[in-house]
């Protein structure tokens, strides 16, 4: 096979793709590293946030310029749902706040579904044929959703590293009990993790419209490969996550290679378990829970 | 619990048996068991919109029997045997329908069948469950479908590609009952009559990206993509990206392909080479009344199903009008208004049908989708047409042999 | 509406609760009283159903099996080949913590699925398998209702019994050690690990014997059975509502869910047919909501775990 076909075809879609999973994953490690419950909303919040841009899109905003707003609506309910269904469960065995969180996914889709209807949607008529760099051809839509996911990911380490609630939060990831003495407000922590992984949430939706369709269900058939990408990634590592979410992206795209293609979907659970026995911290040496 | 109770008890239980006897009833409901909620939400509420369509016809055109009203009840049977059995249970022992509309889907059906309504005694057609496994249930006669189990279509397009000139194909199907049913049967006759299989690959659906599937079925030369998957669903992605690429020059789709959102997303100036088959009906008079109906009613007549399930709705009004709401004689009511001879029924002519009946005429009534001439498994041979996208619809343009 | 009816849908329904009811007890053996986090539950469902589908189902042109096997056999088998798959899978991923043993069971429980869909040689594939017996099945509706309701009565409170007797036994006390105090367990002597893989293929081996129980029921079983919305996060709604750690509990939370998933239908039939459609979608809603309630008044579950001696903590 052609050196141009193999990037074009197989790996080209396996970045994309994988850039989304990332988008996700990030959003799945910081709920995991910071309030250490497995968020089963996850893929949900991102179908409504994708669903939120597509009402802006209807309105008559241009996708990419929806993108934003969408991510800050989402936020805000984000923070909502944190307070409605899992603030109080704070005290209780985690696996409460993991079953709530399964409730509020089932919530977010019976919204969806009541709000949007049923039938796949997308932000644009039409097809795009791609451009070609040099023979590697990219369309616009995924140039601007490479874009983004660097914009994003360099943005949120930036922020964790070195503004002063990004350090609570990595503070409150690494040892709760001593972030509280130090003088952390875990309120405001968990807040502002709810804040950005709302919008995460909703980066990840609209990325995932954008290049297929939205459909109420999008998400949470994403959910459990978002899952797989924080954990091969390494938890509560951010660059984990998104090191995690390329390489269960790329692999799902070779695995044509060498299984059935109906086998594609459990590529991302077999790489799980491979990471799980030889480096159950993950890739990058994240936490154990 | 004394012995009064118990005697009290089983007195009421006998009376309420005697008491729920149908033969007097005014009113009749039947049960539409759709997959509302699961794999298959997208295309429930057309399909049950379009059954309403047909009872809703009954209802203004003089009603059932002595001008009763036919009632229907909803049941979520979310493709999968839990819900299916539950929804069954509800709508045959709370809300005491004489018959069911659906299950949606074969794996559904196949549960409520076995374990609810044929050892209830109640009459089910099923308007897209396709799968050969329904044919092999021992159902007593109870369980018939509008739609033709997979074989036949997937034979007859393959027919129609070779006739055509295509000699060389890809195959793409979604791996569900729908798909690999459709893919087996086209593979088997394609290749018994010289054509070449270039590509042959299932998928799971829910997967944001199929290139690397495309590009490894495009690698076996052909020019010619065959998906069977769903237009609002998986197929649509791979279709889209198939474009998008160009992996293939032509694509031909089974009727689950042919839907109007294919055409909304991609747009029509992008789908040239695009064809789909779908089952059409002989009397095609009966289509068009269909369509326009629905049409007027709001709804998508070229929806996946809609038109078998409208069908199965009218048919199974019919079948109780023909049996005076006798539910021992309901399933023998359903082959003779649906088989020749008889006086040709088209779509929506409820209150010709109902005078016919009530003058003991014999009908036979002419499908949206087709004759319905139901063979000894409750299972009917299908007409096909060969689709291509014109406007912002879907024009036929070969009947399929 | 009427009674005869009712009855008949009480029975319809006590039946899916018993064969719920054995998916929660063991859930609950991993769980409540272990506390492993299997989120694979459909999977061990799945290769419950399918061995004693194809050992007793009639035979096939396309795939394997149609041994026309008794029944009672298939059930025993079912138990068998879920303990036994249960075991390696145990034996490799019982030494994660909690949450990464709940992602390796769900990746686990996906491959089974897909490895049933794709493998149609063995399994049937998409189709499923049909053809499969049903315990008196050849009597009138009812009585073939009450029947199969009898059998799983029957196996319910076998099950129960049993399992309460090894949680009361010595074995269960040291289960709880365990669960709650791992080192402190290990550090008198108590082989952990050993410990909790019974648990694990013990608690798999009812779920196998659900998986068999429902397909003889249904007489037929297709992939769409083993969604994991059904098969697995359904069942720990019901055991975290009814009150893990108590087997009272985990058959009482399957109860209480079942009805609520089910009796909720009833009550969006009422509305008027133009908002039927919506009125489904709602209904989802309202489930989660309803979980979001009582995880809000009673956390705990319906019947909380008795307290053997001093509280425990766990994370």
């Amino acid at each position: 096979m052609p050196l141009l076909d193999f990037l074009n075809f197989y790996l080209v879609p396996g970045i994309v793709l994988g850039s989304i999973y990332a988008v996700g994953a990030i959003g799945i490690t910081l709920v995991f590293g910071i309030l250490r419950f497995a968020h089963f909303a996850h893929g949900d919040m991102a179908t409504l946030g994708a669903f939120i841009a597509l009402a802006l899109v209807a309105g008559g905003m241009d996708p990419w310029t929806a993108l934003p707003v969408a991510m800050a609506a989402t936020a805000v309910v984000a923070i909502g749902v944190d307070k409605a269904f899992y603030d109080y469960l704070k005290a209780r065995p985690k696996i409460v706040t993991v079953m709530a969180s399964l409730g509020v996914a089932l919530m977010l889709r019976s919204v969806v579904q009541v709000v949007w209807g049923v039938d796949p949607r997308t932000y644009a008529t039409g097809i795009v044929r791609p451009d070609s760099y040099f023979g590697i051809l990219l369309r616009p839509r995924e140039l601007y959703t490479l874009a983004s996911v660097v914009l994003i990911v360099v943005g949120l380490a930036l922020f964790l590293r070195h503004s002063k609630w990004g350090k609570a939060m990595r503070a409150m990831s690494d040892n709760p009990d001593l972030a509280r003495l130090s003088g952390v407000d875990n309120r405001k922590v968990t807040m502002l993790t709810w804040a950005i992984v709302g919008a995460l949430c909703a980066a990840s939706g609209f990325m995932l419209g954008i290049n297929t369709e939205l459909h109420s269900m999008m998400g949470w058939q994403l959910l459990l490969p978002m899952f797989a990408a924080a954990i091969v990634g390494g938890v509560g590592r951010v660059e984990g996550a998104v090191l995690g979410g390329l390489v269960v992206g790329i692999a799902e795209e070779l695995s044509i290679f060498i299984l059935p293609a109906q086998y594609k979907a459990a590529t991302a659970f077999a790489l799980l378990l491979l990471i799980l026995l030889v480096r159950p911290r993950g890739l990058l040496n994240g936490k154990v829970l | 619990m004394n012995k009064k109770t118990l005697a009290t008890l089983v007195g009421s239980l006998l009376g309420a048996a005697v008491l729920a006897s149908p033969a007097h009833a005014q009113n009749v409901k039947i049960g539409l068991l759709g997959g509302i909620s699961g794999p298959i939400a997208a295309m429930a509420p057309s399909m049950l919109d379009a059954s309403r369509l047909a009872i809703a016809q009954v209802n203004e055109q003089g009603g059932i029997l002595n001008g009763g009203k036919l009632d229907v009840v909803v049941g979520d049977s979310a493709c999968n045997p839990q819900n299916a059995t539950d929804a069954a249970t509800k709508a045959v022992n709370i809300d005491r329908v004489i018959a069911t509309v659906g299950p949606h889907c074969s794996g559904a059906v196949l549960a409520a069948a076995n374990s609810v309504t044929v050892p209830a005694g109640v009459l089910m057609v099923t308007p897209s469950g396709t799968s050969p496994e329904i044919t092999k249930i021992n159902d007593k006669d109870l369980v018939y479908r509008t739609v033709p189990s997979d074989d036949y279509q997937g034979r007859a397009l393959a027919r129609t590609l070779k006739a055509r000139g295509i000699d060389k194909v890809a195959v793409a199907y979604l791996n569900n009952d729908y798909g690999k049913g459709l893919a087996e049967s086209f593979k088997a006759e394609y290749e018994a009559n010289g054509g070449t299989i270039a590509g042959y690959s299932g998928h799971e659906d829910g997967k944001a990206s199929y290139r690397s599937d495309l590009a490894q079925l495009a690698r076996g030369g052909a020019d010619t993509l065959v998906i069977f998957d769903y237009g609002d669903g998986t197929g649509l992605t791979i279709l889209r990206q198939a474009l998008e690429n160009n992996f293939f020059k032509t694509f031909i789709g089974a009727d689950g392909m042919k839907s109007e959102a294919v055409i909304r997303s991609l747009g029509e100036q992008n789908l040239g080479g695009f064809f789909a088959s779908a089952p059409v009906g002989e009397a095609s008079a009966s289509l068009d009344a269909f369509r326009a109906a629905f049409s007027a009613a709001g709804g998508n007549p070229d929806a996946i199903f809609t038109t078998t399930s409208y069908d199965a709705a009218f048919l199974v009004a019919l079948a109780i009008e023909k049996a005076g709401g006798d539910k021992a004689k309901l399933a023998e009511s359903l082959r003779a208004v649906a088989s020749a001879p008889g006086e040709p029924i088209m779509a929506g002519e409820w209150a010709k049908a109902k005078q016919l009946i009530a003058e003991g005429k014999d009908i036979d009534y002419k499908g949206a989708a087709g004759d319905h001439e139901f063979d000894a498994a409750g299972d009917v041979p299908g007409n096909y047409a060969f689709f291509k996208v014109s406007g912002s619809t879907y024009e036929a343009i070969a009947d399929m042999k | 509406m009427d009674l005869l009816g009712l009855a008949n849908y009480a029975v319809f329904m006590a039946i899916l609760i018993g064969i719920y009811a054995l998916l929660a007890l063991g859930l609950n053996i991993q769980w409540g009283f272990t506390g492993l986090f299997n989120a694979g539950i459909a999977g061990f469902f799945a290769i419950g159903a399918y061995t004693s589908a194809i050992l007793t189902s009639l035979p096939a042109a396309h795939r394997l099996g149609g041994f026309e096997l008794p029944m009672v056999l298939g059930w025993v088998a079912a138990m068998l080949v879920a303990a036994a798959i249960a075991w390696p899978i145990g034996k490799i991923c019982l030494r994660f913590r909690s949450d990464y043993l709940a992602i390796a069971t769900i990746g686990i429980a996906e491959i089974i699925r897909l490895v049933i869909r794709t493998e149609g040689w063995l399994t049937g594939g998409v189709r499923g398998i049909t053809g499969i017996p049903r315990p008196f099945g050849e009597l009138p509706y009812m009585q073939s209702q009450l029947a199969f309701l009898a059998i799983v009565v029957v196996l319910v409170l076998l099950a129960y019994m049993l399992v309460e007797r090894q949680v009361n036994a010595p074995w269960g006390r040291m289960m709880r050690a365990i669960r709650d105090n791992e080192n402190a367990a290990a550090a008198m002597g108590k082989r952990v690990a050993d410990r909790r893989l019974q648990a694990f293929v013990f608690g798999s081996a009812l779920m196998g014997l659900a998986g068999a129980l429902f397909v003889h029921f249904n007489r037929s079983i297709t992939p769409e059975a083993i969604d994991p919305m059904i098969a697995t996060f359904l069942i720990w709604i019901m055991l975290i509502l009814g009150g893990s750690g108590n087997n009272r509990g985990a058959i009482l939370g399957a109860a209480a869910i079942w009805i609520i998933w089910s009796v909720s239908e009833l009550l969006t039939d009422r509305l008027p047919t133009e908002v039927a459609i919506q009125a489904k979608y709602a209904r989802v809603f309202i489930i989660g909501l309803t979980l979001q309630l009582v995880l809000r008044f009673r956390p705990e579950g319906i019947v909380p775990e008795r307290q053997a001696g001093a509280a425990s903590s766990r994370r």
